[in-house]
């Protein structure tokens, strides 16, 4: 036993060495990216001109199918719209796909700070998707499963949020509905509060897919409250929600004769950052409750606030909901478990009508049952999620946070300093010529010439040209935390506080990752895998 | 042991009980066909019918836009045989009083098959990609593996292209998604009846596209060598049908191997139907679901993607998955393929309501490739226990005098129960099917498919010969409970023969 750890021992140093190297490189790397997004911006500096000129312009309303190229006649008037619906810096990522970085395969393609993942834990995912727990298959998972996921999973989701939401009683497993992500329980929602043509309304700038998962099928539109980066008696700190705010968007969209049905509130805030306090939560469910709005709370990154001085409220902690009836709940775990790919969502309503109206969408957003099966177990594993999965995953996302916003602040770019989320909200607006959304698309252009994708403000009807999100949860950082991360002397005594037994295994785990990756890779359809890559 | 399914089932009792038994026998007397008991089979007007999915809806819910509402009343009789199914599973251990299901078009011939299949150690395997976002059309490496087996299979003239492939989470995914793309709101699509009813939903609920029935029966007639029998004239008149009530017809829907008929077209059938489409620009959505699904050495599936020349190639779109043919409906896994890139674009772009699990791609590509599997162990395997089931279920409903329609593909035989209804009506026809259900035993009755002639069931045969039993048995009993021989119907048995020898 002893021998095997001596053996181990010296594997891991020998890995460490390696990995060690990578770093170096990876840094070198990274120190580039930063240099060229720095020249990038030298050559764009203009100097700042005043004080922003802000307009009136707090509500308006998007059209998401006003931009037609040329129609297709073999498609619908929908049809056609629906193909030519594309985000802002969709192409941007088409491009990147085209050539994405790899430290061995394509070191000089495009480093992705823009599409929000997080990829600092696909070890540890990877690890427990593949522990033998997750291998079972019977009969029902392989046959149809009811109209709202299996029931088995149903009931571990209710008690994942009764958990983590800190629900002051339990959540029912009646009120969950499962969906493939929740870009799908959006569309769904979408349809069955509005008919085509109406409303919901959201504060900018936001997470841009959503309006495009309440178009395509469902035809709803979007009210913008538009929040702005100006510091006043009101607004407190930059891009402040306020009901105030809220009001005026909802006056204005009624003034033009739109029907607002309900209000978007995405928390912990995407791309801003921003965790609601408890009171303000209660203000705008108020202000929802005064107006008749639903009220859609997506707390997709409720478990992505990395620094223990936030604290998160859930609307489903709140012991009393203003309107328990209106009010819409949905989490998944693409962002809090890093596994986009796996689309799994969920929806928590006490609205029996709205759930069985949404519910009668399953068909067109199902989840294969092996997966329900394995998100059960996944969800279940309250000592893997709290003991490893947590802590290892906030530990990273620190350290990256931390990297980012140190070379942030060398830069001199200044950002929205928040401890949730995948990203940082970052301020560009003094490296425009003009303050106009061409300038910032360019911008955006060079960036990607020189091989970043950025997200930039427009994609998040932000109303303010200039901002950018940068995302710092990609694989590059993955290796230098291995530094700053696991190896640190803080990171060491917490393994030997969990017990050597637990820092072995730890590093077996390891080990055995890198092994698979070398023994799999024999298999024709992973070779092949990894040469294609999407056109 | 192991016991998520036992909780579900408790799940699902605690939940209210569906009133719904009412609304579906209010819809059977609502639907356009209940007047075409009253024999009007002469006129043309019989030969078609536009669906009306909104029609039976009635209660406003003020949390629902209207359009809310409309999908949260919609019922459809396949859902309600199987909701009341799902609460009262037969089991031959812990509920053999339960319910034996006919009416789910599942394939539970092969679960042992697939299940060690799925669990060998080359289906565990993750990588970043598989966890991260896709490309909305599917993974490449995917629908270059779906690209190859469809060529393969559909005996491509040449091979297939994995840019013409978009995979999404099941074939209901993409009848919604071609239906959204290629019509707009009230447009319709052409489809012979009876047709697998989801369908119905699968085109409405988002898309809000209806269909146009061309109502097929089962008379012998000079014209049709076979009852059901779908000629370009019953098309032809549908066609004419809708146009003069003003109905934007943009494609026509075809099942092959047809469901819950069993029929499969010939090539030169094929080809008629495809050359009709052509001849008034209408799109083609060819339902292949069944493919693999043809256990008669005897029959000879055509593709439309094994055809030399489409007629259209870019109004020819083709949807296969994996629910029927794999027997693995929970795996949500449907594919379209399709040479018109504005057509497979403006789906891929509804593509990210419709995803799929990275590690499920990954393991249907490898179930894909497996031809080795599929060839020699699954598909031989699978064939001969669909016929020994087809067997066993021809000869029972043989002895019990229940004419049917022979086949060679499917899971299912549609059969006639005219003689046991007290007259020829919907209502009637879903009294036997309650009766049957009461009884222990889920079929699928006529009206769920559009069937314009009351009395017509679908009966799934895939199962275990010993619930085969069961389920014959408890239909036989319901049956000798009925009164028989009221109606003296003579066209069944002609009809019988005459399916025999084809």
């Amino acid at each position: 036993m002893e021998e095997r750890f001596l053996h181990l021992e010296e594997r891991r140093v020998q890995l460490e060495q390696r990995r060690l190297e990578l770093e170096r490189e990876h840094e070198f790397r990274m120190f580039g990216v930063f240099a060229q997004m720095l020249s990038i911006l030298k050559e764009g500096t203009r100097m700042p001109q005043g004080p922003e000129q802000m307009s009136g312009v707090f509500s308006e309303l998007s059209d998401p199918g006003t931009k037609h190229l040329q129609g297709s006649a073999y498609l619908s008037n929908r049809g056609n719209d629906i193909k030519f619906k594309r985000g802002v810096t969709e192409e941007y990522i088409e491009a990147y796909f085209a050539d994405k970085y790899d430290e061995d395969e394509n070191p000089n393609g495009i480093i992705n700070f823009g599409i929000s993942e997080n990829k600092l834990c696909f070890d540890l995912l990877s690890k427990r998707l593949t522990q033998s727990d997750m291998h079972h298959i019977e009969p029902p998972l392989l046959q149809y499963s009811g109209w709202r996921g299996h029931m088995f999973l149903r009931e571990e989701m209710a008690r994942f949020l009764t958990y983590y939401c800190k629900a002051p009683t339990p959540l029912k497993p009646e009120n969950v509905t499962l969906f493939n992500g929740c870009i799908s329980v959006f569309s769904g929602l979408a349809t069955v509060l509005c008919d085509p043509g109406e409303a919901l309304m959201i504060p900018t700038p936001f997470y841009g897919e959503i309006s495009k998962s309440i178009y395509l099928y469902g035809n709803v539109q979007l009210v913008f409250a538009h929040l702005d980066s100006k510091i006043t008696e009101t607004n407190t700190r930059p891009f402040q929600l306020t009901v105030e705010k809220l009001e005026m968007a909802l006056q204005g969209a009624r003034s033009e004769g739109v029907r607002v049905k309900g209000l978007i509130l995405i928390n912990p805030q995407n791309p801003l950052g921003d965790i609601y306090s408890q009171g303000e939560l209660l203000e705008y469910l108020e202000f929802a409750k005064r107006h008749e709005l639903h009220i859609i709370l997506d707390e997709l990154y409720m478990l992505s606030v990395f620094d223990e001085s936030a604290t998160f409220h859930s609307v489903l902690s709140m012991d009393r909901l203003p309107d328990p009836q209106r009010t819409h709940v949905m989490w998944g775990t693409s962002k809090d478990f890093g596994v986009s790919g796996i689309r799994f969502g969920a929806l928590y309503t006490e609205n029996r009508d709205v759930s069985s109206a949404v519910a009668k969408l399953y068909f067109f957003h199902g989840i294969s049952g092996i997966t329900q099966y394995q998100m059960a177990q996944l969800l279940r594993d309250r000592d893997w999620i709290n003991q490893v999965y947590l802590p290892t995953n906030h530990s990273r996302l620190k350290a990256a946070h931390t990297y980012i916003t140190d070379e942030l602040k060398t830069l001199g770019i200044p950002f929205l300093n928040r401890n949730s989320g995948l990203y940082i909200w970052i301020d560009l607006r003094r490296y425009l010529h003009m303050d106009t959304f061409e300038e910032e698309l360019l911008l955006c252009r060079r960036f990607l010439d020189n091989k970043v994708l950025l997200s930039c403000g427009k994609g998040f009807q932000c109303f303010e040209p200039g901002w950018f999100r940068l995302v710092f949860t990609d694989k590059i950082h993955r290796l230098r935390l291995g530094k700053h991360g696991q190896l640190s002397p803080a990171f060491i005594s917490k393994l030997v506080h969990c017990g050597v037994h637990s820092s072995t295994r730890y590093w077996i785990n390891y080990l055995e990752l890198e092994g698979t990756s070398e023994t799999t890779s024999s298999n024709p359809l992973i070779v092949q895998m990894r040469k294609l890559r999407p056109t | 042991m192991f016991s998520i399914f036992k909780q579900e089932a408790r799940g699902l009792a605690t939940s209210p009980a569906s009133s719904s038994t009412q609304d579906l026998g209010t819809n059977c007397g609502e639907g356009l066909d209940s007047e075409s008991s009253e024999k009007t089979d002469k006129e043309p007007v019989d030969f078609y019918g536009l669906g009306d999915p909104a029609a039976e809806f009635s209660q406003m819910s003020p949390y629902l836009s209207s359009r809310g509402s409309i999908i949260k009343c919609f019922r459809d009789a396949a859902e309600e045989g199987y909701k009341a199914y799902h609460l009262d599973e037969y089991d031959e251990d812990k509920n053999p009083n339960g319910i034996i299901n006919f009416g789910t078009s599942e394939n539970k011939l092969c679960f042992d098959l697939l299940s060690s299949r799925l669990n060998q150690r080359d289906m565990h395997h993750i990588e970043p990609p598989m966890l991260q976002y896709p490309d909305w059309k599917g993974h490449m490496w995917l629908r270059d593996e779906v690209a190859k087996f469809l060529s393969y299979y559909c005996k491509a003239p040449v091979p297939l292209k994995p840019e013409n492939v978009v995979v999404v989470n099941g074939c209901a995914s993409l009848f919604s998604a071609l239906a959204t793309v290629l019509c707009d709101p009230g447009e319709a699509f052409l489809i012979p009846s009876p047709y697998y009813g989801a369908i119905t939903q699968h085109v409405y609920l988002y898309g809000n596209v209806r269909l146009v029935y061309a109502h097929l029966d089962s008379r012998v007639t000079g014209m049709d060598c076979r009852p059901f029998q779908l000629t370009v004239k019953k098309l032809e008149i549908a066609l004419l049908g809708a146009k003069s009530e003003g109905i934007n017809v943009k494609g026509l829907i075809l099942i092959n191997p047809q469901n819950p008929l069993g029929d499969i077209y010939s090539q030169e059938r094929l080809q008629e139907y495809l050359e009709f489409a052509k001849r008034h620009e209408l799109h083609v959505i060819m339902d292949e679901v069944y493919m693999l699904s043809v256990f008669d050495e005897s029959a000879v599936f055509q593709s439309v993607l094994g055809m030399d020349r489409l007629p259209d190639p870019q109004r020819t779109h083709v949807i296969w998955g994996t629910s029927k043919d794999f027997g693995i409906s929970g795996f949500r896994f449907g594919t379209l393929y399709t040479e018109n890139q504005d057509v497979a674009n403006a789906v891929a772009s509804l593509g990210c309501l419709h995803g799929i699990c990275g590690t499920v791609q990954y393991q249907v590509a490898q179930l894909l490739r497996d031809r080795d599997w599929i060839n020699q162990v699954y598909l031989s395997e699978n064939h001969a226990r669909l016929r020994a089931a087809y067997a066993y279920i021809t000869e029972e409903l043989e002895t019990l005098n229940i004419p049917f329609l022979r086949t060679k593909a499917g899971f299912f035989v549609w059969i006639d129960l005219r003689k046991y209804l007290c007259s020829d009506t919907f209502e009637e026809e879903f009294s036997l099917w309650r009766r049957f259900l009461h009884h222990k035993v889920l079929l699928s009755c006529g009206k769920a498919f559009e069937c314009k002639e009351p009395g017509w069931f679908r009966l799934v045969f895939s199962d275990k010969i010993h619930r085969l039993r069961l389920g014959m048995q408890r239909i036989q009993e319901v049956l000798e409970k009925e009164p028989q021989g009221a109606k003296t119907l003579s066209p069944c048995q002609s009809l019988e023969k005459s399916s025999q020898s084809r």
